[in-house]
C-alpha cells in the first residue's frame, strides 16, 4: 500500500507540474498582432491622422474607383469613345447592359467614406502635435467626404433617370444607423457643399500638396459641382475664388501633352499619386486605353473616329491622339501603360471653363468669352465667342478621356447613341432615361433593404 | 565469472524491475494452423506489447501475474494468463466487430465502438497513383466526398464529411498525424496558380491506416475542432523480430481522363463567322460566301491567316503532354527485437502533369522507433521528412498565360511554330504557351517535417501516464518569373517574385490513463488529457522587375525592385479532456463519456472558452442469450451517440476591429480600417446525433453498418454581408443555423471463401440532405440572403442553392433564345434583363455518394476494382460566354468556340438546336439555367489485375514476396448529363473551370519483400 500511495503521489504531482508549466489560461491564447493594430488607442497623435488620410487616398487609386472605373465608366458612354471588347472589358457599359451585378464604384466611394469619418470623428484638441496641421487634415477628410459623396450621386443618383432619390449620405464611422436609406438628391447636394465649404476654411494653404489635398482644391471642387448641379451663381463664387488665388495657372499648350506624363505641374489642383512601385498595372486607366507592345493587353475603350476632326491644325491637344496599328489610340492622357503617371482628378483648365459657363450663364457674357479665349489661345486653336455650344465644345476637346463628357451630356439632356464593339451604332437611348442612373450593387440591397434600387433594374 | 555475472544481471534485473518479471515467449498461429506474423501480443492494461514475427513467434516481458491479449485484425482476440504453461496460442477467424480500431487517442475493439468510424488499410490507401493520399478515401467511407481542385499533381482536394455545416468558416476536417492535429490545405501563397497541398510531402506508402471519425461520440475527443469530422493518420511501426525490407515500384503513364469540348478549328471557326455576319447584314451580303469574302479582304486576322496560307493551330495538342509517365520508388525496412522496433523508408516520386510545364517530385524519408528505455517507459519517435518540388500553371482562372487556357481560349488562325522550329511569337491576348511554359518558372519548393515524440510510464497496474511533444514545421520557397523577350513582362522587362515562408506548429500533449477492471465482466478506462497546440507562421516575400538579359532567375539581377513584403501571425488552442469508457457484462454494454474544455485565440479574451461533450452508447446483441446461438448473426451491434462538437475555422483576428497599415500612397505608408470587429465572437456549435446498426452474417459472409445521422449546425461563424456604406463589406457574427442529415450504409459480401478462390464485394452508400434552418435578419426583419448571379444562401434551401433565370430554349420559328418571365413557364421574353432570377432545385453538394469494391483472387492471381458515384447536383459552365454563345464575337475574334456553335445552330424555321441563330456581337455575362447542368457522375477509379508469388515458387531466391501487377486509374467516365463537356468532377464551387482534370493511368508494378 505504501508503495501505492507513494507512487500515486509522485505521478500525481509530476502531472500536475507539468500541467502548471504547460497548460494555459485565457492569456496564454493571446494572438499576436505583428501586422495591424487595434483600432482603440491606435490614433493618438497628429500623425496618425495623416496616416489614415493616406489610407483613405489610397482607397481613391483603386481601379475600382479614380484608378480606372470613374473615368473609363464615364468615357465608354459618352461619344469620345466606345469599348471594342478586346479584353471583354467595358462592353457592357457602353452598350448600356447594366445591372446589379455589373460592378461600380459604390463600395470604393463609401470606403473613402469611412476613413475620411474616422479623420473627422477625432477629438483634434486631444491629439499630440500641430493643432493647425490637424485642422488641415480634418478639413481635407471633409474635402474627400464631399468628393466621394459626389462621384456617387452623380453615378447611381437619379437626377437624369427622372427621379428624386440620391445616394446614403453617410457622416459617422460606425455610427448608430448601420443600415440608411438613401437621401433625395437635393439632401445630398447640400451635404457636399456644407462639406467643401468647412473643408475651405480648416485647410491651410501652407499645407498644400498637390498629391493630397489643398485649401484651394475645396472651391475648386465646389464649382464643379455646382455646374453640374446648375447652381451658376455659387460656381461663378467658388471659380472665381480658385482663379483669384493665383496658385495656379494654364499649362502652355507646348506642354500639354508631356503634362500627363509629369507631376504636380503648374495646372495641377488635385491629382492622385501613383508610381514606378505603386501602381496598377494591368488594370490602370493606361492599360485600358493602350495595346501593350506585340498587340498584347486589354486596349478596350477606344476614340470614336469623330473625335479626331474635332481639333483644327495647330491644336496642342490634337497631339493627345495617336494610331496603334490602324487603331485610333488615346496615347497621350495617362500614357504609362502599368499605369505609374499620377492620375489628374482637377485640373486648373476645368475651373477656368467652369468661370467661363458660370459668366455666360450668369449673363457676363464678355467675361466669359475673356476666360474662353485665355484657354484658346494657350492651346493654339482659334478663338470663338462664348456661346453655350462653344463652350461645351472646348470643354469636350479640352478635357477629353478625363471622364468629364458624360456629365456635360447628362446636364444638357442629350440624347445618347451607344456602339457596339465595331462603332456600330446599336441604338438611342432618349432623355431622361432610367439607364442614366447605374443599378445599385446587388450586396447593398441583399445586406440593407432601406435602400431601394433605380428603376428598370 | 559467468556464474556472478549471471547472479549480478539477474540482481539487476530485479533490482530494476518493481514486481518480479518474467519472459514469455510463445508462437501464434491462425485458425488453418500456419503461423501468423505481425500478430499484436500486449500486456493487459499497459503499452507494454510485441508483434510477432515472421515465423509467428514472439517474446516479451511482463509482470509475471499478467494477462496477455493476442489479436490481428479479423481474427478473435485471445486472452491467456503469464502464468500459464503452453503459449502456443491459435487465434479464431474473427468478424469484423473484433478489428481493432483506432479511434481519437485510443485505440479500442471494433465492438467498443460507439462511434461512426471508418478504417482504412494501407493496401486500399496505394490504390489510387496520386502524390496526396487523402484523394484515396474517394469511395471508400461513406458520407465522404472528395473533389480535387485539380489534376495538376500535388494539388489540394476539398474533403466534406456529412454535408456542409458551415457558410463562411471552413468545413475541412482536422487531420490528425500520429495523435497530434497537424496543419492541412493549400501551402501556396498565390490565388492564381496551382494550389499545392501540405499533405504532398507525406508518402503513402507509409502510412499503416486512415480512419476517419465522424459522428460526436467519435470526434468529441477533438471536441472543438471536430464538427466537420477527422481524419487520423497511422503511420507504420516495426514489428519485433528478424528485420523485414520491401521494395515496392511502379511506372506509369497518364493522360487527361476526359478531353473536354471539342473546338473550332480555324476553317470552322471561318464558316462560323461568315455565317454570323450574313446573318447581321442580309442586305449587303448576298450569301454567307460573299460575307466570307468580305472578312478575307477586310479584317486583319483572317486577312492575315488567308495570307498565311491558312495553317491551323490546334492548341489542344501542343498544350497536352501525351503519355506523362509517373513513377515511385520505395525501400522500407522494418524489424525489431524485444525492446525496440522500427519502420524506415526512403521513397521518391515523380510525376509529370498531362499539360506541358507541369510537374511534381518528391523524396520523402519516415523514420518510426519506439524503444522500451525500461519496463516501464516506452519511448517512442516516430517522424517523417518529405521534400518536394511542384512545376505549376496559371489555372485557377481563365490566365492568358496559363497553358490550359490555350487549349480552349487560344485562336486556331495561328500558326504554333515559325518555319526553323522555334515558337511563333505572335501578339493578342493569349500568346504562344509553347515559349511561355518553356520560358517561365511557376515553382514551389516545399519541404515538411513532422515529428512525433512520445514518452509513456507505467506507473502501477492500469495506470499509465503519457506525454506527446509533436513538431510539424514547414518550409515553402515560391518562384514566380515572367521572362523578357515575349509575354505580358515585356514591357517591364521581365518580372520575378520570390517568397518564403515557413510555419511551425507545436503541440504538447499530457494524460493519463487508468484501466480499473471491476471484475471479469465490468471495466471502466479513465483518461484526462491537456493539451496544448501553437502555430506560429513567418513569411517574406520581394519582387522586382526589369532584367537587362534573359536568363536570370534571382533577384540580385533585378533592375527595379518593386515591391518588399514581411509577416508574422500566430494562433493557440489550449484543451482539457476527461474520458470514461465503460465495457460491462462482458461486451454486452459499452458506454462512453466524454468532456472536453478547449480554448482557441481566435476569439476575444471573454468568449475564447467553449465546453464539448458527448454521449455514445453500444448494446453488442449478438453477446446475449437469445442471439449468442443464432445461425444468422455472428454479430449484432446497435450504437447511438450525441454530442457537442465545435468549429473554429475562420481567419485570424476577426473578434478585434483593426487598423492595417499595408497600403501605402505617394511613397509613404498608408492606414486603413481592416476588420469591423465582433467583441462577442465565439465558436460555431454542432450539436450532432447518430444512430446505427453495425451487423455481420452467415458466418462473415455479410458485413456492414446502416446508421442515420444528424447534425445541427448553430451559431455559425458568418460574414453576415454589411450595408457597404459602412465601410466593410462584412462582419463575422455568430449567426445563423444549418441542418445536415442522412442515412449511411457500409455493406460488404464475401461471396465465395475458399482456399483457392476468393469473391467478394462490397459497397458504401450515404445520402446528405442539406438546408439552412436560419440567416441573420436585417433592422426590418428581412432576412440578409447571401446572392450572387449564380447561387443564393436561403432559408429552407441547401448551402448556394442555384438560383439562375430559367432558359425557355431556342425559339423554334425565329431562332431567338429566350427566358421565362417568371422563371418557371408561361411568357418568355428575348431580353435576359427581364427574366427573373428562380430556385433551380439543389446545389453543388452532391445528395446521393457511392462506392463500389470488388475482389476476387484465385491462386495467386487477384483482382481489384473499385467505382465512385456521385449525384443529385448541379454543375454550372464556367467562360460559356467566351466560348459557347450563339452571339460569337468572341470566338470569332480573338478566342476560340466550341464546335456545337456550328453544328447545332438554328438555320430556318422549324429547327429545334440548341444554339440560336448566329450573330456576330457579344453578350455581357448572362448566367442562366441552359448552362446548368445535372451533375451525376461516375467513374470506375481504379481496376487492378496481380499476381502474388507464393512461397513454394520463391523459396531459394531469398525472397519472401514478390508481386507484379497492372493497375489502371479513371478508366471509364459516364456523367448523366452529356451537354455538359467538361470533367464531372467539379470542386464545391460548382464552376467547371480550367484546371487540369484528374488523370487516366496505366501503372505497372513490383512489389518485393525479402
Amino acid at each position: 500500500m505504501k508503495k501505492i500511495n507513494f507512487k500515486l503521489f509522485s505521478v500525481t504531482s509530476i502531472f500536475a507540474l507539468l500541467l502548471i508549466t504547460s497548460a494555459c489560461a485565457t492569456e496564454d491564447l493571446e494572438p499576436t498582432l505583428s501586422q495591424d493594430k487595434s483600432v482603440e488607442g491606435a490614433i493618438t497623435k497628429v500623425d496618425n491622422l495623416y496616416g489614415i488620410l493616406k489610407g483613405a487616398l489610397n482607397r481613391a487609386t483603386s481601379s475600382g474607383y479614380w484608378g480606372r472605373e470613374m473615368i473609363a465608366l464615364n468615357e465608354v458612354r459618352s461619344d469620345n469613345a466606345f469599348s471594342n471588347g478586346n479584353s471583354g472589358r467595358y462592353t457592357t457599359q457602353g452598350e448600356f447592359n447594366y445591372n446589379e451585378n455589373s460592378g461600380g464604384i459604390w463600395d470604393n466611394c463609401y470606403g473613402v467614406i469611412a476613413l475620411a469619418n474616422v479623420i473627422i470623428q477625432q477629438d483634434a484638441a486631444s491629439l499630440e502635435g500641430d493643432a493647425a496641421l490637424a485642422s488641415h487634415y480634418q478639413g481635407a477628410a471633409h474635402f474627400l467626404r464631399a468628393l466621394a459623396h459626389f462621384d456617387l450621386v452623380r453615378t447611381y443618383g437619379q437626377q437624369h433617370s427622372g427621379g428624386t432619390l440620391g445616394v446614403p449620405i453617410v457622416t459617422t464611422f460606425k455610427g448608430d444607423d448601420l443600415f440608411p436609406s438613401r437621401s433625395s438628391v437635393s439632401e445630398v447636394k447640400a451635404a457636399i457643399m456644407s462639406d467643401l465649404a468647412t473643408a475651405y476654411t480648416m485647410m491651410d494653404t501652407q499645407y498644400d500638396d498637390k498629391e493630397f489635398i489643398s485649401k484651394f482644391a475645396a472651391p475648386a471642387l465646389a464649382s464643379r459641382v455646382a455646374i453640374y448641379f446648375g447652381e451658376y451663381q455659387l460656381a461663378e463664387q467658388n471659380a472665381a475664388l480658385v482663379i483669384n488665388s493665383g496658385i495656379y495657372s494654364i499649362i502652355p499648350g507646348a506642354d500639354f501633352v508631356g503634362s500627363f506624363a509629369t507631376k504636380e505641374n503648374v495646372n495641377s489642383i488635385f491629382e492622385l499619386a501613383y508610381s514606378q512601385t505603386d501602381n496598377l498595372g494591368g488594370n490602370s486607366l493606361g492599360y485600358i486605353y493602350k495595346f501593350a507592345p506585340g498587340g498584347t493587353g486589354y486596349g478596350d475603350v477606344q476614340p470614336m473616329a469623330a473625335v479626331e476632326a474635332l481639333y483644327e491644325t495647330g491644336d496642342a491637344r490634337a497631339g493627345i491622339l495617336g494610331y496603334q496599328g490602324d487603331k485610333l489610340t488615346n496615347m497621350g492622357k495617362y500614357p504609362d501603360i502599368n499605369g505609374w503617371d499620377n492620375v489628374p482628378v482637377i485640373r486648373y483648365e476645368e475651373i477656368v471653363l467652369n468661370y467661363a459657363e458660370a459668366l455666360f450663364r450668369n449673363g457676363n457674357t464678355a467675361n466669359a468669352t475673356t476666360q474662353l479665349n485665355s484657354l484658346q489661345t494657350a492651346r493654339g486653336a482659334s478663338t470663338t465667342p462664348a456661346t453655350l455650344d462653344n463652350i461645351m465644345l472646348e470643354r469636350r476637346k479640352e478635357l477629353m478621356f478625363e471622364g468629364f463628357r458624360w456629365d456635360d451630356l447628362m446636364r444638357t439632356g442629350s440624347d445618347i447613341i451607344y456602339h457596339g464593339t465595331l462603332e456600330n451604332v446599336l441604338g438611342t437611348l432618349s432623355y431622361p432615361n432610367n439607364k442614366f442612373a447605374y443599378p445599385v450593387p446587388a450586396a447593398e440591397l441583399n445586406a440593407n433593404s432601406n435602400v431601394t434600387q433605380n428603376d428598370g433594374y | 565469472m559467468k556464474k556472478l555475472l549471471l547472479l549480478t544481471s539477474a540482481f539487476m534485473l530485479i533490482a530494476f524491475s518493481g514486481w518480479s518479471q518474467k519472459t514469455v515467449t510463445g508462437t501464434v498461429l491462425d485458425d488453418g494452423g500456419l503461423p501468423l506474423p505481425g500478430a499484436t501480443v500486449i500486456e493487459k492494461g499497459t503499452s507494454n506489447g510485441v508483434s510477432t514475427d515472421f515465423d509467428g513467434n514472439f517474446s516479451i516481458e511482463v509482470a509475471e501475474d499478467a494477462t496477455l491479449e493476442i489479436s490481428f485484425i479479423g481474427y478473435t482476440t485471445a486472452e491467456i494468463s503469464a502464468s500459464a504453461d503452453d503459449f502456443n496460442i491459435t487465434l479464431a477467424a474473427g468478424n469484423e466487430l473484433e478489428e481493432v480500431v483506432i479511434t481519437g487517442y485510443t485505440s479500442q475493439l471494433r465492438s467498443e465502438v460507439t462511434g461512426a468510424v471508418t478504417q482504412l488499410d494501407s493496401e486500399a490507401l496505394t490504390q489510387l497513383t496520386v502524390p496526396t493520399v487523402d484523394q484515396a478515401l474517394q469511395g471508400q467511407v461513406a458520407g465522404l466526398t472528395i473533389t480535387t481542385n485539380s489534376g495538376t499533381p500535388g494539388s489540394t482536394s476539398q474533403i466534406r464529411i456529412r454535408g456542409i455545416s458551415s457558410i463562411t468558416a471552413g468545413n475541412e476536417p482536422l487531420l490528425v498525424i500520429d495523435g497530434a492535429p497537424v496543419i492541412n490545405g493549400n501551402v501556396s501563397n498565390s490565388t492564381s496558380s496551382s494550389f499545392m497541398s501540405a499533405l504532398s510531402a507525406i508518402d503513402a506508402n507509409n502510412i499503416a491506416s486512415i480512419s476517419v471519425l465522424k459522428d460526436a461520440a467519435s470526434t468529441a475527443q477533438y471536441g472543438a475542432r471536430g464538427a466537420n469530422g477527422v481524419i487520423l493518420i497511422t503511420t507504420k511501426t516495426g514489428s519485433s523480430g528478424e528485420t523485414k525490407f520491401n521494395i515496392s515500384s511502379y511506372y506509369g503513364v497518364q493522360n487527361d481522363a476526359i478531353y473536354g469540348p471539342k473546338m473550332l478549328t480555324a476553317n470552322q471557326k471561318f464558316e462560323l463567322y461568315s455565317e454570323a455576319l450574313y446573318n447581321d447584314n442580309t442586305d449587303t451580303f448576298s450569301s454567307i460566301s460573299d460575307a466570307g469574302d468580305y472578312i478575307l479582304a477586310n479584317v486583319s486576322r483572317y486577312r492575315n491567316w488567308e495570307a498565311d496560307g491558312r495553317p491551323e493551330a490546334n492548341w489542344a495538342d501542343v498544350i497536352t503532354n501525351q503519355d506523362a509517365p509517373i513513377q515511385e520508388y520505395n525501400f522500407s525496412a522494418s524489424g525489431g527485437d524485444d525492446n525496440s522496433t522500427f519502420y524506415a523508408s526512403l521513397g521518391y516520386m515523380k510525376q509529370e502533369a498531362t499539360v506541358i510545364g507541369s510537374s511534381f517530385d518528391r523524396i520523402s524519408g519516415q523514420l518510426n522507433i519506439t524503444r522500451k528505455l525500461n519496463d516501464k517507459l516506452t519511448f517512442s519517435s516516430n517522424s517523417s521528412v518529405g521534400v518536394t518540388e511542384q512545376e505549376g500553371i496559371l489555372e485557377q482562372s481563365a490566365y492568358f498565360e496559363g497553358p490550359r487556357t490555350a487549349k480552349f481560349f487560344g485562336d486556331p488562325l495561328l500558326r504554333v511554330l515559325n518555319e526553323d522550329g522555334t515558337p511563333n511569337q505572335y501578339g493578342g491576348g493569349v500568346p504562344n504557351p509553347l515559349y511561355i511554359t518553356r520560358e517561365n518558372i511557376n515553382d514551389i519548393k516545399f519541404t515538411r517535417i513532422v515529428t512525433n515524440n512520445s514518452l509513456t510510464y507505467d506507473i502501477m497496474d492500469g495506470l499509465t501516464f503519457g506525454t506527446r511533444l509533436n513538431v510539424d514545421y514547414v518550409i515553402r520557397d515560391r518562384k514566380y518569373y515572367t521572362n523578357t523577350i515575349y509575354g505580358y513582362s515585356v514591357p517591364n522587362g521581365g518580372e520575378l517574385s520570390d517568397s518564403h515562408a515557413n510555419n511551425v506548429t507545436y503541440v504538447i500533449q499530457n494524460y493519463l490513463d487508468y484501466n480499473w477492471e471491476l471484475n471479469d465482466s465490468h471495466s471502466l478506462d479513465f483518461k484526462i488529457l491537456q493539451e496544448y497546440q501553437t502555430n506560429r507562421f513567418n513569411g517574406l516575400s520581394a519582387s522586382g522587375e526589369s532584367f537587362p538579359d534573359a536568363g536570370l532567375f534571382y533577384l540580385d539581377n533585378a533592375g527595379a525592385p518593386v515591391s518588399v513584403g514581411s509577416n508574422y501571425s500566430d494562433w493557440h488552442v489550449g484543451a482539457y479532456l476527461a474520458s470514461v469508457h465503460y465495457v460491462g457484462f462482458d461486451g454486452k454494454y459499452v458506454g462512453d463519456l466524454t468532456y472536453r474544455r478547449e480554448g482557441n485565440s481566435r476569439f476575444g479574451p471573454d468568449n475564447r472558452w467553449g465546453d464539448f461533450y458527448s454521449i455514445g452508447a453500444a448494446w453488442n446483441l449478438h453477446k446475449e442469450d437469445f442471439l449468442a446461438d443464432s445461425d444468422i448473426f455472428d454479430n449484432l451491434k446497435l450504437r447511438a451517440s450525441y454530442g457537442k462538437s465545435g468549429n473554429a475555422n475562420i481567419s485570424l483576428n476577426q473578434y478585434q476591429a483593426l487598423l492595417a497599415y499595408d497600403a501605402d500612397y505617394a511613397g509613404q505608408g498608408a492606414v486603413y480600417t481592416s476588420t469591423f470587429g465582433n467583441s462577442d465572437l465565439s465558436w460555431e456549435t454542432n450539436y450532432s446525433f447518430d444512430v446505427a446498426v453495425d451487423f455481420g452474417m452467415l458466418d462473415g459472409k455479410i458485413a456492414g453498418s446502416l446508421g442515420y445521422y444528424q447534425r445541427d449546425s448553430e451559431d455559425l461563424l458568418l460574414n453576415v454581408p454589411l450595408s457597404l456604406t459602412t465601410g466593410f463589406s462584412s462582419q463575422t457574427r455568430n449567426i445563423g443555423s444549418v441542418r445536415n442529415n442522412g442515412v449511411e450504409l457500409e455493406i460488404n459480401f464475401n461471396v465465395i471463401s475458399s482456399e483457392d478462390f476468393n469473391f467478394s464485394i462490397g459497397g458504401n452508400l450515404a445520402t446528405t440532405e442539406n438546408e439552412v434552418t436560419t440567416l441573420a435578419k436585417d433592422p426590418n426583419g428581412d432576412t440578409i440572403n447571401i446572392q450572387t448571379s449564380r447561387t443564393i444562401i436561403d432559408e429552407g434551401q441547401p448551402i448556394r442553392a442555384w438560383y439562375l433565370p430559367t432558359w425557355a430554349g431556342v425559339n423554334p420559328q425565329t431562332g431567338a433564345e429566350e427566358w421565362y418571365v417568371n422563371g418557371v413557364d408561361g411568357a418568355t421574353t428575348t431580353v435576359f434583363n427581364e427574366a427573373e432570377q428562380v430556385l433551380q432545385g439543389g446545389s453543388a453538394l452532391p445528395t446521393l455518394t457511392a462506392g463500389l469494391n470488388i475482389h476476387l483472387d484465385y491462386k495467386g492471381f487477384y483482382l481489384d476494382a473499385n467505382g465512385f458515384y456521385a449525384g443529385g447536383h448541379k454543375v454550372y459552365e464556367g467562360w460559356h460566354r467566351y466560348l459557347n454563345e450563339s452571339a460569337v464575337g468572341f470566338s470569332v475574334g480573338p478566342y476560340q468556340g466550341y464546335e456545337t456553335l456550328l453544328t447545332d445552330a438554328w438555320r430556318q424555321p422549324g429547327d429545334v438546336t440548341r444554339n440560336g441563330k448566329l450573330t456576330a456581337g457579344t453578350v455581357p455575362w448572362q448566367r442562366h439555367s441552359k448552362f446548368l447542368y445535372d451533375g451525376d457522375w461516375a467513374r470506375l477509379r481504379t481496376l487492378t489485375f496481380g499476381f502474388d508469388f507464393d512461397q513454394s515458387t520463391l523459396a531459394g531466391t531469398g525472397l519472401d514476396g514478390l508481386r507484379l501487377y497492372v493497375r489502371g486509374n479513371n478508366l471509364l467516365t459516364w456523367k448523366k448529363d452529356d451537354n455538359q463537356k467538361w470533367d464531372p468532377e467539379v470542386d464545391l464551387g460548382g464552376e467547371t473551370g480550367l484546371e487540369t482534370p484528374p488523370t487516366q493511368s496505366f501503372i505497372v508494378g513490383l512489389n518485393l519483400k525479402f
